[in-house]
């Protein structure tokens, strides 16, 4: 079985249609050891939900505890680039392991419950109706940049505090930050360009908050130093770290949602029929269908066995949920939109201790856009045949989504 | 007297991110599927039953007066 699959998982197909490939792995080598980057890609829904909610066999600090270098490879003289990299993820909160990690969680997580997310409803609500005016006077409109980039931008700016002309600078940024997820061998400048760009960004903000606490969640990051959860280097990467986890995946559920409903005229149909009732089920099945986030990566904390193999300590693995969630031991006709399905276990948000922070925001996002759009522009139609994706193994992110109405 | 509650965890929803265990540890538990359960409902405050309900991220916990079926959460 393995010698009949390719094992590049960045070539141009697999990243155009990466339910083809990991779902072929699915059904023939759940359990499968990819040779070309010496890593366990697991792919099926049992053990995607198993693997995450046993944090203590698999290690979440994979920067800082793997001493292997980089992959794919990357230029020889960028190896100290590297080392910089490695530092930086290493500081984010979720590459950390219990007890770190729940001390470092706590601070965080009360701000993101379903209770206090449901409160930044009506700014979404108005941030939505505010971007669709724009879109609706212009005639037109490219999905990405002006819906899907701008409104979670706006939120998580919103919420950190961070001021209105400067969201442009961080997007900016961002989109260097990205490559993390990416297999060009040159990527490290443009990575730790846009890490270090953060940190420099970042800095005064955490500065201000230190000796003035605000309600903004920069605040609640900051409170952390005080209570000793958190090193001021800590706080800066997960500063930017919410910044930019804060609205990249959300981005990914908007346009991949938007095009999914232009692919599926039934499934526009029936949302169109009663968008307020239907968004919420409608945006679980977005979630599933083309999930925002493909796979994540962990380390092996001890020897593991999983079906017939065994993954050794220290082994890398990645799990992923774009094939989990087209699993058909869990959903029927899984690779079928059909925004009715409920309940909906779906592995978007992953599971466990590390599930998304973000989780409740998102769905909020989700929710109030897919029922504007249905509501304002009933006749949406994709613009373009030439669909593109980014290179990242990491991220399922269209290049642009152009749309017209009439 | 204190309140009795009867708590619920729905597991059709749970995710197992167990922050419900870290508030409240001898009311939540988790099972060998690693989501919560709740194993005393009156293990602990009013308070931190609440307070653990209300940080469960996909909204699982279900808080109520056991004498009066009042909910309390959500």
């Amino acid at each position: 079985m393995a010698a009949t699959v390719k094992d590049d998982m960045f070539t141009p197909d697999v990243i155009a249609d990466p339910y083809g490939y990991y779902g072929r792995l699915r059904d023939e080598d759940p359990v499968h050891w990819n040779y070309n980057y010496a890593l366990w890609v697991i792919t099926r829904h049992d053990d995607v939900t198993w693997l995450t909610r046993h944090h203590e066999l698999f290690s979440s600090a994979v920067f800082k505890n793997d001493p292997r270098p980089a992959y794919p490879a990357i230029d020889e003289s960028d190896l100290g680039l590297y080392e910089y990299v490695r530092n930086y993820q290493g500081d984010q909160f979720i590459q950390h392991d219990r007890p770190e990690h729940l001390d470092m969680r706590r601070i965080v997580h009360g701000y993101f419950t379903p209770k206090s997310m449901e409160a930044w409803r009506p700014f979404v609500v108005n941030a939505v109706k505010e971007l669709l005016d724009a879109a609706e006077e212009k005639g037109s409109m490219d999905v990405m940049r002006d819906l899907a980039t701008p409104l979670p931008v706006l939120v998580i700016a919103q919420m950190m505090g961070v001021p209105a002309e400067d969201r442009p600078y961080v997007r900016e940024l961002a989109e260097k930050l990205l490559y993390i997820g990416r297999g060009e061998y040159d990527r490290m400048p443009i990575l730790t360009d846009g890490m270090k760009g953060m940190l420099e960004y970042v800095s005064p903000l955490v500065d201000e908050r230190i000796v003035r606490p605000g309600d903004d969640f920069i605040s609640v990051l900051a409170s952390g130093e005080k209570k000793g959860a958190f090193t001021r280097h800590q706080v800066l990467v997960n500063t930017s770290l919410l910044l930019l986890a804060g609205h990249e995946t959300t981005i990914n559920l908007l346009c991949n949602g938007t095009l999914a409903f232009m692919q599926h005229p039934d499934q526009w149909a029936l949302l169109k029929k009663d968008p307020a009732g239907a968004a919420k089920w409608a945006t679980e099945e977005c979630l599933r269908y083309d999930a925002p986030v493909k796979s994540i990566q962990r380390l092996a904390s001890q020897d593991v066995e999983m079906r017939d193999k065994v993954m050794r300590k220290d082994d890398r693995i990645r799990w992923f949920i774009s094939s989990a969630n087209r699993d058909p031991n869990v959903f029927s006709d899984p690779d079928r939109f059909d925004i009715t399905r409920q309940p909906n276990p779906h592995v978007a948000f992953g599971n466990g201790v590390h599930h998304c922070l973000g989780a409740t925001l998102a769905r909020v996002e989700g929710q109030e856009v897919f029922k504007a759009l249905a509501e304002r522009f009933p006749d949406l139609e994709v613009a373009t045949a030439d669909l593109e994706y980014q290179p990242s193994i990491t991220f399922r992110s269209l290049k642009s989504l152009p749309v017209t109405w009439q | 007297m204190a309140r009795k509650l009867r708590v619920r965890v729905d597991h059709a929803t749970c995710v197992g991110n167990a922050m419900c265990e870290a508030i409240a540890p001898k009311v939540f538990r988790l099972n060998e599927n690693r989501q919560s359960e709740a194993v005393d409902p009156a293990g602990d405050t009013v308070e931190k039953i609440l307070e653990a309900a209300e940080s469960c991220p996909v909204s699982a916990i279900f808080v109520e007066d056991a004498e009066t079926g009042e909910q309390l959460f959500p």
